[in-house]
């Protein structure tokens, strides 16, 4: 997928060690986001978000008028953009804390630059999906927007459980996807049991998205442990 | 109160013992003392001996020697009165003068049961008459109406035991009475000191019979818990101070990270400043790793860290970490697979997730750190009798016998009181063990199969009754 019109998207970082906002933003401009904007306390940070609208926010936790949580609640009474949180706070508490508001993610510092990179990728990746949605395989494409996949010309619906295994696949795309997370995508919480189930579902959406099911070239299986999803372009 | 019962059982059981103890030695002694001495003092035996010993001869009555010396023994005198007269027919030597010579029938039933002038009297009869020796005043004392109800004498033993009975209820009341008071003081400085270990707050009041008792109690209570106060004031802010540090040290660090990384990515900087770049950035993050696991550590020991305790699959959880690493492009030269006993069985136990995923990563880290060249890894997963066991083990350098034994019986230094700063092993193996603790299991270091480095955790199953049940969500550790 051509991701290039992801790195016009407006990003505001936030955090009162200007160091920090310096060295982040240098690694978005090097990776080519070109639109960077800083602020250093809670006010300021609300003002941008008003004033620029920024369309994904990387937040501190600790600034100096007040704590990140209580900015992401405030800034959620005027905008739904994906939040990040990037803090030195890292007890098991202050995350579930973070993530519990809705946050997209938690990324405990210190950290290494290209995690944040690839984490932020993927959050605008799943957020702003571009012109084209439809996601390219080897020999099909899926439209999540439709909940079907285009083989040969030919469109295909997928199940509601199909459309959530493929999601959670879709969502780490070349990563490796275990088959607890694949079951808990498709039946929830402390899916005990469902292993056959999903070996079955696996092999529908195999018939639906591979030129040749017995072998498969965009879901693959990695044995014993679970399934990756490999895409096209 | 378990102490105080058992005080009053084993007095209870002392007082019934003394009892009947006290009953049978007066019984002994009764018999011991009655065996010795002769029936009636030997007065009546006297009497009639006095009889026989009178013999009556053509010149009168004559009394024979050991007649007299029966007199003289006992200092006493003897008359005989003649049947159908009531006159006395013979009479021993010194007999008082007071002693009449002639008795009516009344007088002699009179006299048998008592007295004759206030000389206790015994008698015996002489053919048809009667024989009656006076012996000295002091000598006898004579219960003169010695008449039994008969139905009195058939109800003894129902009146023994009724004697019995009220004898045992009243000395019960009067032991109750007297030791009340004392098992009033008694309790409340038991129950303190039952408490004292416990870790309570004691307080007793400070009077009564055992005042001074309870007051040293309340005392020791007091000191402990200042001592338990300071202890945990001492400890949080230890736990405290290393997650300041950490806390303090991340921004500092991300910034030497972040730069690290971005140079050894630099194209336009030399081959030999991106390897310098890298090796900054490599070490950044041990130091990163190294501040997380003392961290963490010292919240396991002493049990800052929260638990969230849920049903949680440790096959799901072993996936879940090898996935993990074969997930962030893992060096080509390790392989990481996972074996478990029975397919698609879950093996549940009650824990924290986030914990036991931590528990295995450090020990895929600790193989993949002391293999520098390479090693393969595998996790397996199977189930005992005693429970679930998570096993790590590598085909790699492993470790000596010596090693083996440093690591099974030599505590780490963060637990060791001893002064040494030697560290024994790294932190992570620490953090395993704590955290297995933390779940009521085991962790047993080996030799692999394979010659490398085997863990083996033990966790103890789910109870069937807590399957299907939600967990609470947060504990201490």
């Amino acid at each position: 997928m051509d991701l290039t019109y992801l790195k016009y998207k407006k990003i505001l970082l936030v955090d009162d060690e200007k160091e920090i906002l310096n060295m982040v933003s240098s690694f978005f401009k090097e990776y080519g986001f070109s639109e960077i904007r800083t602020a250093e306390t809670v006010e300021q940070a609300l003002t941008v978000l008003q004033e620029w609208k920024p369309d994904f926010a990387i937040l501190d936790v600790m600034l100096p008028d007040g704590d990140g949580f209580s900015l992401f609640k405030r800034m959620r009474t005027f905008t739904l953009i994906p939040v990040l949180f990037l803090t030195a706070r890292g007890e098991d508490e202050d995350r579930l804390t973070g993530l519990g508001l809705g946050a997209d993610d938690y990324l405990v510092k210190p950290f290494l630059p290209k995690e944040l990179l690839l984490r932020t990728g993927i959050i605008l990746r799943r957020y702003y999906k571009g012109e084209n949605p439809r996601v390219q395989l080897a020999g099909s494409q899926i439209d999540f927007e439709r909940a079907e996949v285009l083989k040969e010309g030919e469109k295909i619906s997928l199940t509601a459980k199909e459309y959530d295994i493929l999601q959670a696949l879709y969502r780490n795309a070349g990563r490796i996807v275990t088959i607890d997370q694949l079951c808990e995508a498709a039946w929830g919480e402390n899916p005990y049991g469902y292993e056959n189930s999903l070996m079955a579902h696996i092999r529908r959406i195999r018939e639906k998205t591979e030129e040749n099911p017995s072998k498969p070239v965009s879901l693959v299986t990695v044995k014993g442990l679970g399934y990756k999803l490999v895409l096209e372009g | 109160m378990q102490s105080t019962f058992k005080l009053i059982r084993r007095f209870i059981k002392i007082l019934l013992l003394s009892v009947v103890g006290l009953f049978a030695l007066n019984v002994v002694l009764f018999l011991a003392l009655s065996s010795q001495g002769v029936s009636n003092a030997g007065g009546w035996e006297a009497a009639k001996n006095l009889g026989q010993e009178l013999q009556e001869t053509d010149a009168g009555f004559v009394l024979s020697k050991q007649g007299q010396e029966i007199l003289k023994e006992r200092h006493a005198w003897a008359i005989l009165v003649e049947d159908g007269t009531g006159n006395v027919i013979w009479k021993s030597d010194h007999l008082p003068e007071e002693i009449p010579l002639h008795y009516s029938v009344a007088e002699i039933s009179y006299y048998t049961r008592g007295y004759i002038a206030d000389y206790p009297t015994t008698t015996a009869s002489r053919g048809e008459d009667l024989m009656i020796v006076g012996h000295p005043k002091t000598m006898y004392w004579k219960h003169m109406t010695p008449t039994f109800d008969y139905a009195l004498i058939a109800h003894v033993p129902q009146i023994l035991l009724i004697f019995l009975c009220v004898n045992l209820v009243a000395v019960f009341f009067i032991y109750w009475i007297s030791v009340g008071g004392v098992l009033r003081s008694v309790n409340p400085i038991v129950t303190g000191i039952e408490a004292l270990p416990a870790g309570k707050d004691v307080y007793i009041q400070e009077k009564g019979l055992l005042s001074d008792l309870a007051c040293a109690i309340n005392r020791v209570s007091e000191k402990l818990m200042r001592q338990d106060r300071e202890l945990k004031k001492k400890e949080t802010a230890r736990a405290n101070w290393i997650s300041g540090v950490s806390h303090d040290i991340r921004t500092p660090l991300s910034m030497v990270m972040g730069y690290a990384g971005q140079m050894e990515e630099d194209a336009s900087l030399s081959e030999q400043n991106r390897k310098k770049a890298a090796i900054i950035r490599q070490q950044s993050t041990r130091i990163k790793n190294l501040v997380n696991d003392l961290n963490l550590a010292s919240k396991l020991e002493y049990h800052m860290q929260p638990m969230h305790a849920q049903p949680v699959n440790l096959v799901a959880v072993a996936r879940q970490c090898i996935v993990d690493y074969l997930n962030l492009d893992l060096n080509p030269q390790y392989t990481i697979s996972c074996e478990t006993g029975k397919e698609f069985s879950p093996c549940i136990i009650e824990g924290d997730k986030e914990l036991i995923r931590r528990a295995i990563n450090n020990l895929i880290d600790n193989s993949i750190c002391h293999n520098p060249d390479g090693c393969t890894i595998v996790v397996s997963v199977a189930e005992s009798n005693a429970g679930y066991q998570v096993s790590v083990e590598d085909n790699g350098v492993g470790v000596t016998e010596k090693e083996l034994d440093i690591l099974r019986n030599t505590p780490h230094y963060m637990m060791n009181d001893s002064g040494t700063r030697e560290p024994r092993h790294g932190l992570g193996l620490l953090i395993v063990q704590q955290i297995v603790a933390a779940h009521g299991g085991s962790v047993t270091f080996s030799c692999g199969k394979a010659g490398g480095f085997r863990v083996q955790l033990q966790f103890p199953k789910l109870p069937e009754e807590k399957k299907s049940v939600q967990f609470p969500n947060t504990t201490w550790l």
